[in-house]
């Protein structure tokens, strides 16, 4: 009677114990930018191997937070540990094996994509000499950049300006790639490919960390979710668990759509009509207790099935409806 | 799917290194600098200006004397009128003439654009993902800069003592003493003079890096420089703040140049002169450091 198709996404079952190593975690992390907090206590865990989503709405700490990560920013309170260094003092160890986005693709704009990439190329420690002009090609190539990698960073579109980006991220093999707002600027089919690089680098084991307001871009892509509000965590873990432990619901599908809502608030159950059918909230109820009610009530039914939580009204709930779980945040209000 | 994946170059492409070889760096960024279509326009008008100055004044040969200068302190103007048929005053005079407001803007532009620029384009970042050191980074910036002066002054002499010795001859090498140089006794002195006023750069972009460090508006930096050098000239001026004299970088700019024409060469104030932009680019580059080892990047 019930379907359970709410596992959307497959995950390895291991994954799950606590045990697993880390890549980057933060504790207690904290931010203040001249009396405005812009992250405060947050305790984040990146699983090794792991393509972690770092959702949350704008100005929610997202990239503070990855600055912080990747040493470019010294928190104000709280510790960060990057593949098992210190952050910022270790970055020298911890940053040659990781290649990132931040705030945007950053290039000089008389140089050509190519030699944009040759100039981030010579700085990276990973590389010998003799390798820099290899590996700029392959990650033009990668990048599907190659046809103009001639000319001027100027004349690039948005989106090529991100996947040149993500080409100086991709420069080495890396241990472990953040991308802040990959996605931003790029048409569908180039969104597609973001994807799919990650899916590549997730498949070898590179450890990622990405960053979206796109709800359905880290649906489709990431296997573990943070969500951030008001500078702080206010969830994260494995997406399939995230997505399963939002309030149940069945979704009943019926030609008398109100009645069968009247009759459930008679039995103070909470639902409501939606364009798939009725939506009932299954937190303090049993899915053969509705159809019961909905039965004696003359309503007629033609399918119920468990409503499948999406990110998007995890997200929804997370970020709009409760107040920010955090405690001692007088600057975020 | 698998065709694009993973760039795996030969192993001997990769190192474990953590940090890269410094000259690679020091390369990378001498190669920013040189196509940087404003470093090359900026280079090439001034080492136009010896040429504009040789050929003016053999125009108006005949004039030599007052009226081509400014205020009291002001050589430039009797420098100029000493160079007219003197292939030896010629090059220096050039740099006399800019070092009072052009080759410092040079130098400042230099400054501006190797952090301030970088951090408004996003691109410091990037190095500083890598990871390149804050230290190494400006150790880089530094020598960039460093580079960028001694090419233009460099060249300007260069093109001056071209210019000079065209229009003039070899047997034009007059110092103002009126004894004549050998040709390799003159560029030996004009060698000195690009070396002194080089260092006076270096003094004026070791500031602009430190300011450059503060700011992430190149402008800023840029328009803080020449402001400083307005204020510094003027205060040179006034006697009331005569303790302060030997403290501006820019004082006896132009009498210590006017040294290297001597005969003998003085080098009193050649050498105060050196040793007082030693301290600014002591003082600066430590500024720098401190505020870019500490900045959020």
């Amino acid at each position: 009677m019930t379907s359970t198709a709410i596992r959307g996404v497959d995950v390895s079952s291991e994954a799950s114990t606590p045990s697993v190593p880390l890549a980057a975690r933060t504790r207690g992390l904290r931010k203040v930018y001249r009396g405005t907090v812009a992250v405060d206590q947050v305790d984040l865990d990146v699983p090794e191997g792991a393509v972690l989503g770092m959702l949350g709405p704008n100005g929610s700490g997202k990239t503070t937070t990855i600055r912080m990560l990747l040493g470019l920013v010294r928190p104000t309170a709280g510790e960060v540990e990057l593949l098992g260094h210190r952050m910022p003092d270790g970055a020298g160890h911890a940053l040659p094996d990781v290649g990132a986005l931040v705030e945007g693709p950053g290039f000089h704009p008389f140089l050509s994509g190519r030699d944009n990439l040759f100039r981030m190329a010579a700085a990276e420690p990973r590389l010998a000499s003799a390798g820099i002009s290899g590996a700029v090609e392959a990650a033009l190539e990668r990048v599907g950049l190659s046809g103009a990698a001639h000319r001027r960073y100027k004349g690039y579109s948005l989106g090529m300006k991100q996947r040149l980006g993500l080409a100086s991220a991709l420069l080495v093999p890396r241990r472990m790639v953040v991308l802040d707002e990959p996605t931003n600027g790029l048409d569908p089919a180039g969104t597609r490919e973001i994807r799919k690089i990650i899916g590549e680098l997730h498949a070898d084991g590179v450890t990622v960390l990405v960053s979206s307001h796109l709800l359905a871009e880290v649906e489709a892509t990431c296997t573990h979710v943070a969500v951030l509000h008001e500078g702080s965590v206010v969830a994260q873990g494995e997406l399939a668990e995230l997505l399963e432990s939002g309030s149940p619901a069945l979704l009943v599908s019926t030609p008398d759509g109100s009645e069968a809502v009247e009759a459930l608030r008679e039995q103070r159950i909470t639902s409501k009509l939606t364009p798939e059918g009725v939506r009932v909230d299954l937190a303090a109820t049993s899915p053969p207790d509705v159809l019961a009610i909905l039965v004696r009530a003359d309503v007629r039914l033609y399918e119920a099935t468990r409503a499948r939580t999406g990110l998007e009204d995890l997200f929804a709930r997370l970020t709009e409806h409760e107040p920010s779980t955090m405690d001692g945040s007088e600057g975020a209000s | 799917m698998t065709q694009v994946l993973a760039p795996q170059p030969a192993p001997e492409t990769r190192t474990g290194h953590d940090t890269v070889p410094m000259t690679r760096l020091i390369r990378a960024e001498l190669r920013w600098i040189f196509r940087r279509p404003r470093t090359l326009i900026v280079l090439a008008m001034l080492a136009v200006i010896p040429v504009v100055i040789g050929v003016g004044l053999t125009l108006v040969d005949t004039n030599a004397g007052s009226g081509s200068g400014g205020g009291p302190d002001d050589g430039g103007g009797a420098l100029l009128a000493t160079a007219v048929n003197n292939g030896f005053v010629l090059p220096i005079a050039a740099l006399v003439m800019t070092l009072t407001l052009l080759l410092p803007l040079a130098a400042a532009m230099a400054g501006a654009d190797a952090i301030a620029g970088e951090t408004a384009h996003g691109t410091l970042r990037g190095w500083l993902l890598t990871p390149v050191s804050r230290g190494r980074l400006l150790a880089v910036k530094s020598f960039g800069v460093a580079t960028v002066a001694l090419v233009t002054v460099l060249s300007m002499a260069v093109t001056g003592v071209i210019t000079g010795l065209i229009i003039n001859g070899t047997d034009s090498l007059f110092t103002i003493s009126g004894t004549t140089l050998s040709l390799w006794d003159a560029l030996g002195r004009i060698l000195i003079a690009v070396a002194w006023v080089t260092l006076q750069l270096w003094a004026v972009g070791a500031v602009a890096l430190a300011i450059s460090a503060c700011t992430e508006h190149p402008m800023l930096v840029v328009v803080s420089v020449l402001a400083g050098n307005i204020v510094f000239q003027i205060l040179g001026y006034l006697d009331a703040v005569s303790w302060l004299h030997p403290f501006l970088l820019n004082q006896n700019w132009t009498s210590a140049l006017t040294e290297v024409l001597q005969d003998p060469m003085a080098s009193v104030q050649l050498g105060e002169g050196a040793l007082r932009a030693a301290c600014y680019i002591a003082i600066a580059l430590s500024l720098a450091y401190a505020r870019l080892t500490t900045r959020d990047g």
